[in-house]
């Protein structure tokens, strides 16, 4: 008889007597799990090479500038760069192509296919299971916005003519400067991405809806920005650009000059504002849409 | 057995409402280790029940215990003893089983290798073979229901919540599924199964919970509930007629059933003595001749007051 027409056999039962971790064995197991799936470990090839190979574009300009520098290192000219540490913050378009893929792929299909219902069977409640997802892929967004610029850290210092001291000494604020800018950016993606993908079981829905937050916002923010008499206060909606403030203020103290907001005084404040406000309501909705297990 | 003193389940007035809709109301009862058959229409609290028991709802009123902890104040702990398998699709179909069964495992605690390892005991256990490597989307319901087992046994809990466990499954299955459930018991581990097939319940538990419109009905053994009809059935090879002339002429009521057995209306021992009597008298070869039991769908239909079980 085969397995299909459904026969159960007997094979015994070992009851089990080993650890047992509580709550945060749990959130840390969901974790894992949660950074398997959006990297397409024990996943099909097919799942596995999008988000590869948005994250691979990532490093490639830190690659290319260490490069650069390692061949012209005995030139007389001046080095040459093609990336600073703080246009690296935000620069490429890969990391939002990879929170709309993995984002909507880490939630949608746990509600598509109820298996919140198994989930929520264990010792885990609504925001443990939103939190661990938060985690996971803000987790990710940082290591993979932080590596590349510590590639290009180390190369410079490594093929600095000046020797590798003197680049470290010179370019030490970078140090703190770029995992604060890189996490403060994470969180605004992965608290974004989650909260908009909370919202639908559909993962092309999710995308689309994620990719259509950021580019209609710096579409009308552009559009307002180019009618005369408009404040440069309408560039807060661009919800594209409000990480990118945040990182200028933590690499320059104040927004770059190449933002309108920066005419502005109290745009600073304003731009703080409004990255709270886009991450706390994204929080907000995230916790909301799983408060259903603790009813 | 790992059994904690005490009552497996223990409800107190428990009564959760629905805005103006009752789905509990006013449950109280202690249910014992073991086998449990969970059983009522659709519609009569069952679901509302394991939500309850699981934590993922409050009681309106009252409250629950399972194995002595109070859920409302503890549903992590009180989750931790239950495994769970519900009667919906709930697989994430481009995972294999290993990978679900060994996840669900880690996310109740279990360290990662005693998860796999876990994981592929209670893949064995619910026979799945080498099966469980492949995507779940290409199984049949059977392998999916044997899944969604391995899933609620792989963190060991003291109580399983099956519901409608045997739903889609052909006879086989059936047959099968209610064998692995029957003796999950053995392994120390009690059954709470959820089903509007009673066949099922009276085949596998020894303690039946019979709900209506989210009410208790009863609550007490199969063995209790299947009570005597006061029927005897009698089987013999040939001349039934001669037989219920026979028994009338010693005022015993008996009719022929259409499987050719003569049913006797009979009380004490002292009839039994009379049939036995007629039959010998006849000189009919007698295959048998025992007392009717009952099926839980006449005890429901009776104490329910309602026409059938749907």
């Amino acid at each position: 008889m085969s397995a299909a027409t459904g026969t159960v056999y007997d094979r015994g039962y070992r009851p089990y007597d080993g650890p047992r971790g509580g709550r945060k064995a749990a959130i840390a197991a969901l974790v894992k799990s949660t950074l398997r799936r959006a990297l397409g470990i024990r996943r099909s090839w097919r799942q596995k090479f999008l988000p590869w190979m948005l994250l691979g574009i990532v490093a490639i300009p830190a690659l290319v500038n260490v490069g650069i520098a390692y061949v012209t290192r005995d030139s007389p000219l001046d080095s040459i760069e093609i990336v600073t540490y703080r246009g690296y913050v935000g620069h490429s378009s890969s990391l939002l192509l990879f929170v709309a893929l993995v984002a909507p792929d880490v939630l949608c299909p746990d509600r598509r296919q109820r298996f919140l219902s198994l989930i929520f069977a264990r010792p885990l409640s609504g925001s443990d299971y939103a939190l661990a997802k938060l985690g996971a892929i803000g987790g990710l967004l940082f290591a993979f916005s932080f590596v590349p610029q510590m590639v290009l850290f180390i190369g410079q210092m490594l093929v600095n003519r000046g020797g590798a001291l003197d680049y470290l000494t010179e370019h030490a604020a970078v140090l703190w400067q770029v995992p604060v800018a890189v996490a403060l950016l994470a969180l605004f993606y992965a608290s974004l991405g989650l909260a908009l993908s909370s919202l639908t079981s559909r993962r092309i829905v999710a995308g689309a809806s994620i990719l259509g937050v950021l580019l209609v916002s710096s579409s009308v923010a552009a559009i307002l920005s180019e009618a005369a008499g408009t404040s440069p206060a309408t560039e807060v909606i661009n919800v594209l650009a409000l990480p990118l403030y945040i990182r200028d203020l933590v690499f320059l103290g104040h927004i770059g000059d190449n933002f309108r907001l920066a005419e502005l005084a109290g745009g600073e404040g304003m731009a703080v504002v409004a990255y709270v406000a886009v991450v706390g309501v994204s929080l907000a909705t995230l916790l909301w849409r799983y408060r259903w297990s603790e009813a | 057995m790992r059994r904690v003193a005490g009552p497996l389940l223990r409800a107190v007035g428990l009564t959760k409402r629905f805005g103006g809709v009752t789905a509990l109301d006013g449950l109280t009862m202690d249910v014992p280790h073991g086998r449990i058959g969970l059983v009522g229409a659709n519609g009569a609290g069952k679901t509302t029940f394991f939500r309850l028991l699981l934590g993922l709802t409050r009681p309106t009123q009252g409250s629950v215990e399972v194995a002595g902890v109070e859920v409302s104040s503890d549903p992590a702990r009180a989750r931790s003893r239950l495994g769970y398998m519900p009667e919906h699709d709930c697989l994430p179909t481009d995972q294999s089983a290993t990978d679900v069964v060994a996840t669900l495992g880690e996310l109740a605690g279990l360290p990662a290798s005693a998860a796999r390892q876990r994981a592929s005991e209670v893949l064995d256990l619910v026979g799945l073979d080498e099966s469980r490597f492949r995507p779940i989307e290409g199984y049949s319901t059977g392998m999916r229901q044997r899944t969604k087992l391995a899933q609620a046994l792989v963190a060991d809990p003291d109580l399983l919540l099956l519901d409608e466990p045997t739903a889609g499954l052909d006879p086989l299955g059936r047959e099968s599924m209610l064998d692995l459930v029957s003796r999950l018991g053995g392994f120390g581990i009690s059954v709470l199964l959820a089903t509007h097939l009673l066949d099922d319940v009276q085949q596998v538990c020894d303690h039946v919970v019979m709900l209506d419109g989210g009410r208790l009905v009863v609550s007490g053994t199969t063995d209790e509930l299947l009570e005597r009809t006061g029927v005897v059935v009698v089987e013999v090879d040939h001349r039934v007629d001669a037989l219920v002339a026979g028994l009338a002429r010693r005022a015993l009521a008996a009719t022929v059933t259409p499987d050719g057995a003569v049913e006797v209306a009979a009380s004490g021992d002292g009839d039994l003595d009379v049939i036995r009597d007629v039959v010998a008298e006849l000189n009919l070869p007698l295959h048998r001749l025992s007392t009717r039991v009952g099926t839980l769908d006449e005890v429901f239909v009776r104490r329910a007051g309602v026409a059938e079980v749907t």
